[in-house]
């Protein structure tokens, strides 16, 4: 969907601001949001670029950087810490080659951290996208992540 | 139609992370194929609570629990349940003691002492058909009060029944509708607060997928009594299954007219619109998420105004969090009463607890409020894992603060954990064991507000980061003592002064952990040590931070991997002399801690040890005395593993100390103590005989009647007199003949005294002499020989290796038993006992025993021997010492001196406990001793060093079992007081089983660069 269409679908009202966000971000593969995007967000809902930029970088789930096709968020609650997701970050970032914050060269894998995903009960538990694993070992880490790859 | 049977599966979030949707495929294309979809209803439901244990899956009517399934468990289920009508037991529920198979859901444990309102539907009902909700008595509550009743007599009966705010805060319900009614506009709005971002929190997430037209309704008839037609539902993005739930709900709501407008063809109308935020833990308040949805930044604002008079958009606004509104319709149906007499005085109805962190039974609960925090960790949570000892509870996420063993049997409701210095937050309830480390987890915490502070208000952006670095330095061996002042003050003024609630609350967990947990942030400061093993920082490897006397396994065993034994074996000395000793009697508190022991199971850390001490002393190993001893005399009083471990080291730093002992051997308990069978005594002697060698002279036959008496010839004094007495027994009949305490029974065993101890012997109590005292009566001919103990097995003090041999060796143990009179004339005849049952938590954390009236019964027996622990051993005179409340020496941790100058005390004499604690002292207290004499204390100084030795991953990264000891012949040993039961592993065992070593010690670096520390401060959490 372009961003027209996009914009259409809401009322030009403010309130409507995050929820626009979220969805200008989630059509893109890369997961971002441009200057372009905040500009025209802006021009739409009558707001000055200034403030919509303010949303945009105080809520930690947008971005104003290109992002991978898969966002994976490692929780970082302490039930999930108990289980051992010391490990699967440690795995994850072995796997991937790449250190939290940053993304993969083939456009692929996000790696962020994530406060509560709620999965307590089967800690250790990630998300990637709207996707939530849980209970996971190295070996199942293993089994997703080239599960996505060859998704691609 | 009904059908045969209802299949519920559950749908909750983390079932279906567990793949839940997976099974309900296969479930629903083997019914399609074997032609059972007439018979076979199947229905995807919310949470059903236990979520560790899932997939979990319900088949009614039998109510059949079924756990972990897994894809190829579907056939059998098939097969076995839904066609031959035999429920598969192998995946039904077990309880965690007996792994007694339980077949109704409503038997388990977990469930028992639930009470469910809030999430009476979640796990019954398909969230996304509102069919079934109706069913359910749903939107009745709604349309009764549209159709009948006045939005006064709405608020007057959610006043009336005592609802409180389930966000946290604790506000009554109705009186936050009331305002919002009687504020002035004619516009007002409702907000349901489903951003619910404490971590371990999950109740609201619950609800909103298993049972989302509960909140629905409850917003609607808030709407009606606050006079609002439009409710916001503000939940968080991290929750899309929640996101997705409430969307279908609110479609379908809409479609069958109980939302949109003129519901129930009244004049009320109330649309109900969803605003997803965007990973901001601020927003969870209120004002921040007025902000929020507004489409601000989420940054509060200041209160007053409150939003019942100036909310959203300036308007009028109720806003009430997931559980509250839950709550609503239940009690309009039921009534105010009903609601109301549930719970405690002042905090009424159930509260949602999420059971998360190190306890057996993790996910939701809904218990009445009051119940105690015992009851919710042990009933219903099923213990702590592994046996482990509980060490706090913390509720109310980085809000909230830590509760800890003494107020386990505290009920729980808003007052008592406000008194306690913690809050109910939204119901997240973390639990934690002694491998947690306090102090970690309060920076933890502080870090998550830390990291969530929205950087309006000063107090909050840089006085939490000032907090922050003073943990930081602490966790790292940097802190000071006045830290903890500056670090008081500082949570004081953040807390008074911060614009909002999360700046309020954040120095919580600082506080409540430094009110009841002082003790391990001094441990930090002054001694450098974390007792949980978390700190990195501060110690080389878990194992040799769990060791008294730190020895150092991951060098030793690192030599043993290489079969170098003599360097494994001088590694083993520079902290402990008695390697013979403790890898035979040890408690091994090492290997409770190893690394390994998450993998697969922990190093046999003291089986290796014995290889290299064995060969140590066949190998005639020895210390050389000092060329040119100082010129400074030294008493030591005592001869037991303190005394003879302080003689050593302190020939190491260059003295020939002197040992008085009393007693005709040297050895102590270590002698007199510990049976034949589990330390062979030529073995102890020749373990002494290196100390002797190494220049400590032994005086046997040689006990000190004062200290004063030795003033004059030395210039220091290390007792070690060891605590050879015995606590009495108190019952009627106790001094009879007949009755010998467990210490003097086996002096005379350990001496060599053939004992008469008839045919029938009694031992009292669960500790190590008990099980020695009754195992040595076996092997004297005692045919029949039964230990009995008050309390349960699993709060036994013995070392479980030494209660399996007991039992293995025909032992019988009484549990849950109690000693009530001695019976006899003169001598023994028999013993009056009593059972107990579990009753109370107390406040060590256990439930106390307590007598049951009428089970009253008669051992016969002719010997009995009670074994209740030790007091200070009499005799000497310590003049102008001061000794403790309970009799025994005070001295000073960090120097192991007393109450008077140049005098230092060490072993069982300042607290009866294990060999290895008491060479700890003993070694401490030499160093101490050197440096009051007026020399540095250096002992072995030299760096240390990672021993370098080749370690394959390959083969030793994956699944090894830990190798076992080979144990004597029953039959054999119980005739022999000498035959070692114990035989340990063989060489190329225990060299195999060195090499399973992680190598902690080589870690990670210990004060990392910055931007790894981001990474490894994960690690260091909790």
């Amino acid at each position: 969907m372009s961003r027209e269409e996009i914009l259409k679908k809401y009322e030009q009202t403010s309130d409507n601001l995050l929820a626009i966000l979220h969805d200008i971000q989630d059509n893109k593969d890369e997961h971002y949001l441009t200057k372009e995007d905040l500009k025209n967000v802006s021009d739409y809902l009558d707001l000055t670029y200034g403030f919509v930029h303010g949303v945009a970088t105080f809520y930690s789930m947008f971005s104003l950087k290109p992002r991978g096709k898969n966002i994976i968020r490692v929780c970082q609650s302490p039930p999930c810490h108990l289980m051992g997701s010391t490990t699967i970050s440690k795995e994850l970032i072995k796997i991937l080659g790449i250190k939290f914050g940053e993304t993969t060269k083939d456009g692929l894998f996000t790696l962020e951290m994530t406060s509560c995903l709620g999965v307590c009960g089967v800690a250790p538990a990630i998300m990637i996208n709207d996707q939530v694993f849980g209970n996971l070992n190295t070996d199942r880490l293993y089994e997703i992540i080239e599960e996505k790859r060859r998704a691609k | 139609m009904k059908k045969r049977l209802d299949v519920l599966i559950c749908g909750g979030a983390a079932c279906i992370a567990s793949h839940s949707h997976d099974i309900k495929s296969k479930l629903i294309e083997k019914i399609n194929e074997k032609d059972l979809t007439d018979e076979i209803n199947i229905v995807e439901t919310g949470c059903m609570g236990p979520c560790e244990l899932g997939p979990v899956m319900v088949v009614y009517p039998e109510g059949s629990f079924y756990i972990k399934i897994k894809e190829e468990d579907v056939d059998e289920i098939v097969e076995s349940h839904f066609l031959k009508g035999r429920p598969v037991k192998r995946l039904l529920w077990k309880t965690p003691e007996a792994r007694k198979i339980v077949e109704e859901k409503k038997q388990v444990s977990f469930f028992e002492k639930q009470k469910k309102i809030v999430l009476s539907n979640c796990g019954l009902i398909d969230p996304e058909n509102i069919e079934e909700y109706i069913a359910h008595r749903g939107y009745e509550a709604l349309g009764e009060m549209l159709t009948s009743k006045t939005p006064e007599y709405v608020i007057d009966t959610i006043l009336n029944s005592g609802l409180r705010g389930r966000g946290g805060a604790g506000f009554p319900t109705g009186l936050k509708w009331k305002f919002t009614k009687a504020a002035e506009g004619k516009e007002k709005y409702l907000i349901c607060n489903a951003d619910e971002g404490d971590p371990g929190a999950f109740m609201d997430r619950a609800v909103l997928e298993g049972d989302p037209h509960s909140v629905l309704e409850g917003m609607a008839i808030a709407g009606y009594a606050i006079g609002a037609n439009r409710g916001y539902v503000y939940v968080r993005a991290e929750y899309p299954l929640a996101i997705e739930r409430i969307k279908v709900a609110i479609k379908q709501a809409k479609d069958i007219g109980v939302l949109g407008n003129n519901i129930f063809e009244t004049d009320f109308s109330f649309n109900i619109e969803i605003r997803v935020g965007a990973g901001a833990f601020v927003c969870g308040e209120e004002t921040a998420l007025i902000a929020s949805v507004e489409g601000e930044r989420g940054q509060p604002r200041p209160k007053p105004p409150y939003p019942a008079n100036k909310g959203l958009w300036d308007k009028p606004t109720a806003i009430n969090n997931v559980e509250t509104l839950a709550n609503i319709r239940h009690i309009i149906l039921n009534g105010s009463e009903w609601f109301a007499s549930i719970g405690t005085e002042k905090s009424k109805g159930t509260k949602v607890f999420a059971l998360s962190g190190k306890v057996n039974n993790t996910g939701l609960v809904e218990v009445p409020m009051g119940i105690t925090l015992g009851e919710l960790i042990y009933d219903i949570g099923g213990g702590i894992p592994k046996n482990k000892k509980f060490k706090a509870a913390q509720t109310g996420g980085p809000s909230g603060g830590c509760i800890p063993i003494q107020y386990l049997n505290k009920p729980i409701d808003y007052e008592s954990l406000k008194e306690l210095g913690s809050i109910m937050g939204s119901g997240g309830l973390i639990v934690l064991d002694e491998d947690s480390c306090m102090v970690n987890m309060a920076k933890y915490f502080l870090e998550f507000c830390l990291e969530e502070s929205c950087g309006q208000c000063v107090p909050c952006r840089i006085g939490l980061k000032q907090m922050y670095d003073i943990l930081e330095d602490i966790t790292l061996g940097r802190g000071k003592m006045e830290d903890l002042d500056r670090l008081e003050k500082l949570a004081l003024t953040v807390k008074t002064t911060s614009l909002c609630g999360l700046g309020q609350a954040a120095p919580n967990p600082v506080l409540s952990t430094l009110k009841y947990f002082r003790n391990e942030y001094i441990e930090h400061i002054k001694e450098k040590k974390c007792r949980a093993g978390v700190c990195a920082a501060l110690f080389i490897a878990p194992c040799e931070n769990a060791c008294p006397a730190h020895v150092d396994p991951s060098s030793y065993l690192s030599y043993m991997s290489d079969g170098r034994f003599r360097e494994a074996y001088l590694c083993h000395m520079e902290k402990n002399p008695f390697p013979i000793v403790c890898s035979r009697v040890c408690p091994a508190y090492c290997e409770k801690k190893c690394s390994r022991d998450k993998y697969d199971e922990a190093i046999a850390i003291r089986e290796v040890k014995r290889l290299f001490a064995d060969w140590a002393i066949e190998n005639e190993m020895g210390f050389a005395p000092p060329l040119k001893p100082k010129k400074k005399n030294i008493a030591i009083i005592g001869a037991g593993p303190s005394g003879l471990s302080c003689g050593f080291y302190l020939t190491r730093l260059g003295y020939k100390p002197v040992v008085f002992e009393a007693l005709s051997e040297a050895g102590g308990m270590m002698k007199w103590g510990i049976p034949d069978y589990r330390l062979p005594k030529d073995k102890l002697k020749a373990e002494i005989n290196v100390i002797e060698r190494a220049g400590v002279e032994i005086l046997l036959n040689s006990p000190v009647k004062s200290i004063d008496s030795l003033k004059n010839d030395f210039d220091a004094i290390f007792i070690a007199t060891g605590a050879h007495n015995v606590s009495e027994m108190k019952i009627e009949g106790s001094d009879l003949k007949g009755v010998q305490y467990g210490i003097e029974f086996l002096y005379r065993a350990n001496g060599g005294e053939q004992i008469d101890v008839g045919e029938n012997v009694i031992v009292l109590g669960g500790g190590s002499t008990a099980m020695d005292a009754a195992r040595t009566a076996k092997r004297l001919g005692a045919k029949d020989v039964r230990i009995v103990y008050r309390r349960t097995k699993s709060e036994m003090p013995a070392q479980i290796e030494e209660l399996m041999g007991a039992e293995e060796e025909g032992i019988i143990i009484n549990y849950l038993t109690s000693p009530i009179k001695v019976i006899g004339k003169g001598k023994v005849k028999g013993l009056k006992c009593i059972k107990n049952e579990l009753g109370e938590i107390d406040s060590s954390g256990r439930r106390s025993p307590v007598p049951i009236e009428g089970t009253e019964f008669i051992f016969k027996t002719n010997l009995i021997i009670p074994c209740f622990g030790q007091k200070m051993s009499k005799g000497l005179d310590v003049g102008k010492i001061v000794l403790n409340k309970r009799g025994f020496f005070d001295v000073k941790p960090e120097t192991m001196q007393v109450t008077e100058n140049g005098i230092f005390a060490g072993g069982d004499n300042i607290n009866p406990s294990a060999v290895v604690d008491s060479v700890a002292h003993g070694r401490k207290a030499a160093v101490n001793i050197d440096k009051f004499l007026g020399y540095d204390g250096k002992l072995f100084d030299k760096e240390r060093k990672v021993v370098e030795v080749y370690y394959d991953e390959e083969k030793y990264l994956k699944t090894i079992q830990r190798k076992k000891s080979h144990f004597s012949n029953i039959e054999e040993r119980i005739k022999d007081l000498a035959l070692e039961v114990n035989m340990g592993l063989t060489k190329e065992e225990a060299i195999e089983e060195s090499r399973r070593c992680l190598h902690c010690d080589r870690g990670e670096p210990v004060i990392a660069e910055k931007e790894e520390a981001k990474l490894i401060k994960i690690e260091d959490m909790l």
